[in-house]
């Protein structure tokens, strides 16, 4: 059996080079200042003060956080009654309707943005903001649907009629059963969506007009028009950590849900 | 049963059904509403003066549109075939892997998934540009594969754990090589998983946008790259987007479709 | 016989767990060979290692003459049935079977005659183009065995094949495979768990334990001169017994001399008696060489399994005072109480730390309202002394309810019995009749209310009381005085027998000196 544990060598070999070594790059850039070509770094952690002491920053900052947290709270409030509606459905029906709406998550975003946009041209007093969370919450909203189904759907039907068995109507056992134990799909559906969402910067930029700066766009301007790799990469460290500290948040809600 | 909790159930129906169509209608509007503009007379988006095939010709005639298209339909083929060899080949050995040593290069092997695609994106970039190797659609492609493996390893590994473990040992029981064990019974009992893999592949390397643009030369674009650096609004886009959704749904029904037929065709020769 | 495979000193390791330690095996040629023992005692491991999938970190085997440790398993002439037969899910039937002769590039008309011939060899003609994981388990374990044998190999390894069939099943592929194994010669090694499998097909039986082979030999053998206590009791029904083997051909158990067949032990040596349950003769008492009394009977199908209790156990008699009480009644505050005067032992009193609890369940005081709902009792007061006399003590509600009881303190009395080395204790008590009716389990109840304990003397460790006497119907108890034994686990054999008897009954055993077999003692593993 150990010969196929060398099938996995050539893989341990790429994702050295094209996964550790990049995440290492991105480390290496934040953490030293401009002129990295000799070999010699200068250590810093300039970058990050930077980052923080500049009012327009936090700002990008905070807008991301903002339009990453909305649309997530949209995605989660139109998604979950589909998603609860659905796994009611029968089980022929309840495959069509998640083939439906999954089909469109196989055709390319940009195409699917653009489309908005131009329906969008029918709206043009409409703030620029909403025009974002739309095509935000177009784009996302599939993957909040299937995980909540998924989670809903694993569900012990008994669960419910052994409630209205206790005496629960149905509010009441959608309240006490269904809800609770379908945390971990919101919990996952919320990983797939404001993870994502805070980074975006192709929709806010395609529906949004050029002057709507998240944190993503930063991250772009940083690299591909100033050139500045060792800021950019600290805005990206920065974002990630959130990321991660976001991830780590819920995960202990979660944790916290199953007591 | 009351009349009125009958109504009341079949308000009840009406009302989860009526959401379930809206909620469809939002998702299929950009789809439609594209589509049937494409056929449109005019450059509007707002009004449908006529039916044309004019943006389908626009588009026939625009060469950098159609070399786009041409470059994501190759490099995602590329991607496809090298990702789900390597990701099929890394799957069957870290599923034989011990056990901590499999935890830790799933760990590594999600990270690509888990992080914004802008930094596996400036990742690589550094990457490319710290070793000097200038942009080009091998840096590209490369990235594809990249991302693409993850989702490869992802679909297949669970398959294979699934597998009965004695089911590779009976086959070298019987007188097979490691080798011919794998070609003979491992790989034809995973290849849907190895196909959905592909599919997935594809279809993330088809529709990215976030890591080409930051790995791509200055000589090659992609479908999402060129729409992305499109200065003004053109309908032939939407020529684009609707032969793609119909290449897309007709791929995915077949994808859907075939297995199921076969499993009909096998049953009707057992009988 | 011509010896085909040797396992010489096996010993294999799994995370520093050992599970072979040292095997020595001889297997010959066109043997039924049976690994018998319970999981994890190794077997499966030593059969992967033959096959191949195993490395063993010391030790060799020798397969036909030939070392073959290095040898990988698709090069070794052995085939195997797997536990959950591990066939190819994406083949059919022919093809499973098939598929060792296409690895070896065989001819078409070759592998199809070769095929057929196995699916008839297995009784599975025309099943060939079946979907194998639409096939039944037996069909499924056929196939397995036919994919295996179509090879010819020279032994043929099967790992708990028949575990997953049903009982039926089971007895019939146990048939089925003796008759394959014999018509087509090789050498089978068969692993179970299931002794009964392993009797009815062995030609011989390789008894394990712990990594270690126990005994070897026929199942006749096995059966009846088993090596060791362990043995006798993983194969068959057994009664073992301690004794003493007084010189050649006698031993003497439980302080009685036997006439036995065997010898070569050392004078006194402590031995395990081993008398097989059919082996007993039921006798009238006085005809018998064991008396003793039927304890429970149960119907086995062919015969009855009688468990006959030759000498009594450790017991102690208590008085039971079946006494009339009344509730309390507080009409004020629409409660009742009620509870009994008890008895205590003064050693209790200071060892077991007694709390207010602990009173409340003795006394059996309980509290309920007009609804007949139950109330706590939230007070307790007494004046006992940790002196043998007479105290008493309160309980009492929220609401002032309260009930007063006597409380006997008394001397504990013990009864030792040195020689089994068991102590036994039980105190009086008293005791409403409607107690004793509504009592759903009397013999548990009875134990609860007289408090009554067994004990090992030499480690103070708990001893069960199997034995509550009393003679008195707990349906139509009137008030009085009654005794109640408490007595311990005596000697007990298991007898088989073919005639009707009941419980109660008192019956003589009568055995020969060839059905009682003596065995060494067990080294106790450190």
């Amino acid at each position: 059996m150990k010969s196929f544990f060398r099938m996995s060598y050539p893989y341990i070999l790429w994702i050295a080079v094209f996964i550790v070594a990049p995440m290492v790059m991105i480390l290496l850039y934040a953490l030293t200042r401009g002129g990295n070509n000799t070999l010699t770094f200068h250590f810093t952690l300039e970058n990050f003060g930077r980052f923080f002491s500049d009012p327009d920053f936090m700002r990008v900052l905070w807008t991301s956080l903002r339009i990453a947290f909305i649309t997530t709270v949209c995605c989660i409030l139109i998604g979950y009654p589909a998603a609860l509606f659905i796994a009611n459905l029968s089980e022929r029906k309840q495959t069509l309707m998640i083939l439906l709406m999954t089909l469109p998550m196989w055709i390319n975003m940009l195409l699917k943005t653009y489309a908005w946009r131009g329906i969008l041209m029918n709206f043009d007093d409409m703030g620029s903001e909403i025009k974002v969370f739309i095509g935000m919450v177009y784009d996302f909203l599939p993957y909040m649907i299937i995980q909540i189904h998924t989670a809903i759907a694993k569900l012990d039907p008994n669960l419910l009629v052994a409630a209205s068995d206790l005496g629960a109507n149905r509010w009441k056992a959608f309240a006490k059963v269904t809800l609770p134990l379908s945390v971990p799909g919101i919990i996952s559906g919320v990983t797939l969506v404001f993870l994502p969402a805070v980074s975006s910067f192709v929709i806010p930029k395609l529906l949004g007009g050029g002057n709507y700066v998240l944190i993503g766009t930063l991250i772009e301007n940083y690299f591909l028009v100033a050139g500045d790799w060792n800021f950019g990469s600290a805005i990206s460290l920065i974002m990630a950590l959130i990321i991660i500290a976001a991830m780590y948040i819920t995960r202990k809600i979660d944790r916290g849900a199953e007591e | 049963m009351s009349e009125t909790t009958l109504t009341r159930k079949r308000e009840h129906h009406f009302f989860r059904s009526g959401y379930l169509i809206l909620v469809l209608l939002f998702i299929y509007l950009p789809i439609a509403y594209v589509m049937l503009f494409s056929f449109n007379d005019s450059k509007s988006m707002i009004k449908f003066s006529g039916f044309s095939l004019r943006w389908y010709e626009e588009m026939i005639n625009n060469p950098d549109m159609l070399e786009s298209l041409k470059y994501t339909v190759i490099i995602a083929v590329i991607a496809t075939v090298c990702s789900t060899v390597i990701g099929t080949i890394a799957a069957i050995g870290i599923s034989k892997a011990r056990k901590l040593i499999r935890t830790i290069i799933l760990e590594v092997n999600n990270l690509p998934v888990l992080n914004p695609d802008i930094v596996t994106a400036i990742g690589l970039m550094l990457l490319f540009l710290s070793m000097k190797v200038r942009r080009s659609i091998v840096t590209l492609t490369l990235a594809h594969i990249t991302f693409c493996i993850p989702y490869v390893i992802l679909s297949v590994l669970p398959k294979l754990r699934q597998l009965d473990d004695n089911v590779a040992e009976a086959a070298m029981d019987l007188g097979a090589t490691p080798w011919k064990a794998l070609i003979k019974v491992i790989l034809p009992q995973i290849y849907p998983a190895i196909l959905s893999g592909a599919l997935i592949a594809f279809s993330m390397s088809f529709d990215d946008f976030v890591i080409s643009y930051f790995t791509a030369g200055m000589d090659v674009q992609n479908i999402s790259m060129y729409v992305y650096s499109m200065k003004r609004f053109n309908p032939a886009v939407n020529a684009l987007s609707a032969v793609i959704v119909i290449v897309v749904t007709v791929i995915l029904v077949l994808a859907n479709l075939i297995p199921y037929l076969r499993n009909k065709k096998m049953n009707k020769e057992e009988q | 016989m011509r010896k085909l495979i040797e396992f010489r000193n096996i010993v294999k390791n799994f995370d520093g767990q050992i599970v072979l330690k040292g095997v020595n095996l001889n297997i010959y040629e066109n043997e039924f060979v049976t690994l018998l023992g319970p999981s994890g005692c190794g077997k499966t491991t030593l059969l992967r290692i033959l096959g191949g999938f195993l490395e063993q970190d010391e030790g060799t085997v020798i397969f036909d003459g030939q070392c073959i440790d290095n040898v990988p398993p698709y090069k070794r002439e052995i085939n195997t049935v797997f536990q959950r037969y591990a066939l190819f899910p994406h083949l059919n039937v022919y093809e499973n079977i098939a598929f060792g002769l296409r690895i070896k590039k065989t001819g078409e008309d070759i592998i199809s005659q070769k095929v057929n011939r196995m699916l008839s060899l297995v009784n599975l003609e025309g099943y060939g183009k079946r979907n194998v994981t639409k096939l039944s388990g037996g069909q499924q374990q056929r196939v397995a065995i036919a994919r295996a044998l179509v090879n010819e190999p020279n032994v043929l390894l099967l790992d708990e094949p028949l575990g997953a069939l049903d009982l039926k099943l089971r007895k019939e592929m146990q048939r089925e495979l003796k008759r394959i194994q014999q018509e087509v010669g090789i050498t089978f090694i068969y692993v179970t768990h299931d002794q009964e499998e392993a009797l009815t097909m062995s030609d011989k039986i390789v008894v394990m334990n712990a990594g270690s082979i126990e005994q070897i030999g026929t199942p006749l053998e096995i059966y009846n001169e088993p090596a060791n206590a362990y043995v006798a009791r993983f194969i068959g029904e057994s009664n073992i017994v301690d004794g003493i083997m007084v010189s050649d051909y006698k031993v003497r158990v439980d302080d009685k001399n036997y006439e036995c067949a065997d010898f070569g032990f050392r004078p006194n040596e402590p031995v395990d008696v081993l008398i097989r349950p059919e082996d007993f003769k039921v006798v009238k008492p006085r005809e018998g060489v064991l008396r003793g009394e039927v304890k429970s009977v149960v119907f086995k199908g062919v015969h009855y399994e009688l468990m006959v209790e030759t000498k009594t156990g450790t017991s102690k008699t208590v008085k039971m005072h079946v006494v009339t009480q009344h509730d309390i009644v507080n009409k004020q505050a629409g409660e009742k109480i009620s509870a009994n005067d008890f008895y205590v032992d003064s050693d209790d009193l200071i060892n077991k730390d007694m709390t207010d609890q602990d009173f409340i369940s003795i006394a059996n005081a309980q509290a309920w309202d007009d609804q007949n709902r139950d109330i706590s009792l939230t007070h307790v007061r007494h004046d006992i002394e940790n002196r043998p006399g007479i105290y008493s003590i309160t309980f009492a509600t929220e609401k002032k309810t309260e009930v007063t009881v006597k409380v006997y303190v008394v001397h504990p009395e013990y009864v030792e019995d040195a020689r089994h080395n068991i102590g036994i204790s039980a105190l009086d008590f008293f005791i409403t009749a409607d107690e004793i009716m509504e009592s759903m389990a009397i013999s548990t109840d009875l134990k609860t209310w007289a408090s009554a304990e067994a004990w090992n003397l030499q480690d103070d460790s708990p001893v069960s009381i199997t034995d509550v006497k009393f003679d008195f119907d707990p349906a139509t108890i009137q008030e009085g005085t009654y005794d109640i034994t408490f007595a311990t686990q005596g000697r007990e054999y298991k007898v088989e027998t073919t005639s009707a008897h009941e419980t109660g009954d008192r019956v003589g055993l009568s055995f020969g000196p060839d059905d009682i077999h003596v065995m060494h003692k067990e080294v106790a593993e450190v």
